[in-house]
């Protein structure tokens, strides 16, 4: 990797901020995964569609540390994930989706128990979990337990998980699934402003709309392949994201003449 | 819907089964398991009918308490068997009354309700001396079956629906984990009594009217009362005990028909104190902030209050025994248990965060940090309560002579520690799911749970051997201290040991770990 003066994350210059190189995952034979190659540039708000199933979430967790690739190699800020894990985790925040937060600790302990897994000065983790709780709406729940958390409360409590240590590179899952309209703008504002500083973020979402709204580049990926990896404005080309991603990945056709039996119940 | 229902419940057995090695291992040992039990309880119940009456009275005794550890026990197993969970048929339209119905000629369909159904049968043949018996003993069996399993039905329901909450699940972890512990004290005041040993001047009428007249034992006592011409006492027993089959029932489904309407549980955001203490504590290392979190994981996390109340009410039956037979052996064995039991409750730790552990993994936090941060907290959590009941059992003069039993109980303590250190760094072992029942079986019945068992047995003795021999030949001489002394380092060698290696080991395999880890909550 050439990184001159060891400038990690000086802005959008140097190396990829994540670089993904024929990454191939099987599970029991069955491949799932089948050598994926992405490349996401430094300052960039990169989006990850596909399809239920297409295998984002084991590429996402593949590029951070969390499941062992059959093959293939992932790198983060030129660091290999599979060879130096810590350092990997260390300048990347993530956000998985549909994983299990520590649920007996209060949104306060959770941040508070990140920063010190982390090795974050006690100091600096209680100031940023403030200011994240003020800022994601939190402040009044920072005393309740994770487990009685809304599903929206838990993508934000995640969400200021990863960005706590204020990694160079953030990779979020799903991060505005069950989130609602208030706090999801909030989100956004939040990801812009971190990716002006010169972070970048990988977000996966099946939102179309959304990706096309806040995301510069998108990549499409469907049965474990990478289908188109652009610019938004690129790939759109005029029209809309919805409509390009019904292409790429082969909608099928409609419902046609069919289930004309519904609604047809009598009525009590 | 009956058939329905029961064939639902089979295909979804079937389906587990083929699903997985591990389940069809379990299911198959547990099988053999429940055969062999009734293989030998049924023929010798069978066999009461060569016996005279005051022998076959046992049946009533027998049967109440049967049907009373039914109940508990379906309480300690609950969740185990959520196969058919009611809330699943909330979106169906069906009510409430036949559903109740059908789940309940489901539950006929496990193996435990197939045994209770073979051993009452098997009370039906000890009561064959006339159809007036035989008839009440058949009537005996139907109304005591349906009492068990209606009773376990209708007490897990409403516990249920207490432990929505919270603060509800940590209420009922504390009182069942304290029925669970029912038995033993029973077994407290049996111990007092003796072993029956000549059946010729035998007699158990006096027993089973006082069990006839206790609401488990009300179906039961028909053939009894049949059989000794007691046609008042027959006749109200029977009348209560149809009544409270019904009234069970009317619970129960009472309960589904909530459930069917309102499937989803709520909980309110309870808010729980600052925590200030155990940062100062432990301080604020990885390995501090670890164990901090354990530390309040053993008690606000119902499922770990509840192995923590267990772990710890234990031992004190043990005393207890020991002061009601006079045998001080008791005391030391269970203070040593004691020590074994808190030691190994860290096998499981990792299984017990489930998912959530990811975190430790993003982070990427050393795994000798995770491993000392968990024995940290288990020292904590139990260091003063084995050092609690080893100062009580000293001070009473029930452990003695003293120093050595300290040195088998401290290493024994540390040893399981460093057993549970490693191995759990290898098989994580299973727990509860979160929020769900905390009485669902901690250890699946599987392949791994078998190993983990067999190390949990073997290993402790295996570990303690090397210090408990000169700890015995030493007694009450000034070597016994010398003994004291190595036998405390072996085991923080033993310790350090397992957190170095286990915490390797757990470093480079924590993607594979965390893939267990999302299967290993039940």
């Amino acid at each position: 990797m050439t990184d001159p003066g060891g400038a990690v994350g000086s802005g959008g210059t140097g190396g990829p901020a994540l670089e993904l190189d024929g990454l191939v995952k099987e599970f029991r034979g069955r491949r799932v995964v089948h050598g994926l190659s992405l490349t996401v540039p430094r300052g960039s708000l990169f989006g990850l569609v596909g399809p239920n199933g297409a295998g984002k979430t084991t590429t996402l967790s593949m590029a951070t540390g969390l499941l062992r690739p059959t093959a293939g190699v992932a790198r983060v800020l030129g660091l290999d994930v599979w060879a130096d894990p810590a350092a990997a985790k260390a300048v990347m925040g993530v956000a998985p989706d549909g994983m299990r937060l520590f649920e007996q600790l209060s949104g306060r302990e959770l941040l508070h128990y990140v920063g010190g897994l982390r090795r974050m000065p006690h100091e600096v983790t209680a100031a940023r979990a403030e200011e994240l709780l003020g800022v994601l709406d939190l402040r009044t729940d920072a005393r309740t337990v994770v487990a009685d958390y809304s599903a929206g409360m838990v993508k934000k409590i995640g969400l200021a998980a990863a960005l706590i240590h204020a990694p160079r590179l953030l990779v979020l899952d799903e991060p505005f699934e069950a989130v609602d309209p208030v706090s999801s703008e909030t989100v956004r504002t939040i990801l812009r402003r971190y990716v002006a500083t010169g972070g970048t973020v990988v977000m996966s979402s099946h939102v179309m709309e959304l990706v096309e709204g806040l995301c510069d580049r998108v990549a499409v990926v469907a049965d474990g392949r990478v289908l188109a990896d652009d610019t938004v404005a690129a790939l759109t080309a005029g029209g809309s994201l919805h409509r390009r991603f019904l292409e790429l990945v082969g909608a099928r056709e409609g419902v046609g003449d069919g289930l004309g039996w519904l609604g047809t119940a009598p009525e009590p | 819907m009956t058939l329905l229902v029961v064939r639902l419940r089979l295909a979804m057995w079937r389906s587990a089964m083929t699903r997985s090695a591990l389940h069809l291992t379990s299911s198959v040992l547990g099988g053999l398991g429940a055969l062999a039990v009734v293989a030998v309880l049924g023929p010798a119940i069978a066999l009461l009918v060569l016996q005279p009456e005051r022998v076959v009275a046992l049946t009533v005794p027998l049967f109440a308490s049967l049907t009373l550890f039914w109940t508990v026990l379906a309480l300690a197993a609950a969740g185990v068997d959520n196969v058919l969970d009611p809330t699943r048929f909330a979106v169906l339209p069906v009510r409430a009354w036949p559903l109740s119905r059908s789940l309940l000629a489901a539950s006929f369909t496990g193996i435990p309700a197939v045994m209770l159904v073979v051993l009452a049968l098997a009370q039906t043949v000890a009561w064959t001396r006339g159809p007036g018996t035989v008839l009440a003993a058949l009537l005996a069996a139907v109304l005591g079956c349906l009492t068990a399993v209606l009773g376990s039905r209708a007490a897990t329901s409403v516990l249920a629906a207490v432990m929505g909450g919270r603060t509800g699940r940590l209420l009922g972890a504390v009182v069942v984990s304290l029925v669970t512990v029912l038995p033993l004290g029973l077994n407290l005041v049996v111990s007092r009594g003796g072993l029956v040993t000549d059946l010729a001047s035998f007699d158990a009428r006096g027993a089973a009217v006082a069990a006839s007249w206790t609401p488990v034992g009300w179906a039961w006592a028909l053939p009894f009362d049949v059989a000794t011409g007691r046609w008042g006492p027959a006749a109200a027993h029977l009348v209560l005990a149809v009544l409270l089959v019904a009234g069970l029932w009317w619970v129960w489904a009472t309960r589904l028909a909530r459930v069917l309407t309102s499937p989803l549980t709520t909980s309110g955001g309870q808010r729980i104190g600052r925590g200030r203490l155990l940062p100062v504590l432990l301080g604020r290392s990885p390995v501090g902030t670890v164990a901090a979190r354990r530390v309040r994981a053993w008690y606000r996390d119902s499922r770990l209050v509840s192995i923590a109340l267990r772990t710890a009410v234990l031992p004190v039956f043990f005393v207890l025994q020991a002061v009601v037979t006079d045998l001080g052996v008791f005391a030391g064995i269970g203070v040593v248990s004691l020590g074994v039991f808190a030691g190994l409750t860290l096998m499981n730790d990792l299984a017990f965060d489930g998912e959530a552990w990811w975190l430790h993994v993003s982070t990427g936090l050393r795994g000798r940090d995770d491993r000392l941060g968990r024995v940290v907290a288990s020292v904590v959590v139990f260091g003063p309560v084995v050092a609690l009941t080893f100062g009580v059992s000293a001070v009473l003069g029930l452990v003695d002579p003293v120093v050595p039993w300290l040195t088998v109980t401290v290493t024994a303590f540390l040893a399981s520690l460093a057993l549970a250190t490693l191995v759990g760094a290898v098989l994580p072992g299973t727990a509860p799911r979160v929020g769900g029942n905390p009485f669902a079986a901690s250890s699946g019945g599987a392949a791994q749970g078998c190993a983990l068992a067999l190390l949990s047995f073997v290993g402790p003795a295996v570990l303690v051997l090397p210090v408990l021999v000169p700890a015995v030949l030493t007694r009450g001489t000034a070597g016994e201290w010398v003994v004291l002394v190595v036998g405390v380092l072996y085991g923080l060698v033993l310790l350090a040991g397992a957190v170095v290696l286990g915490g390797r080991w757990l470093e480079h395999r924590a993607p594979e770990m965390l893939g267990r880890l999302a299967h290993a909550q039940l």
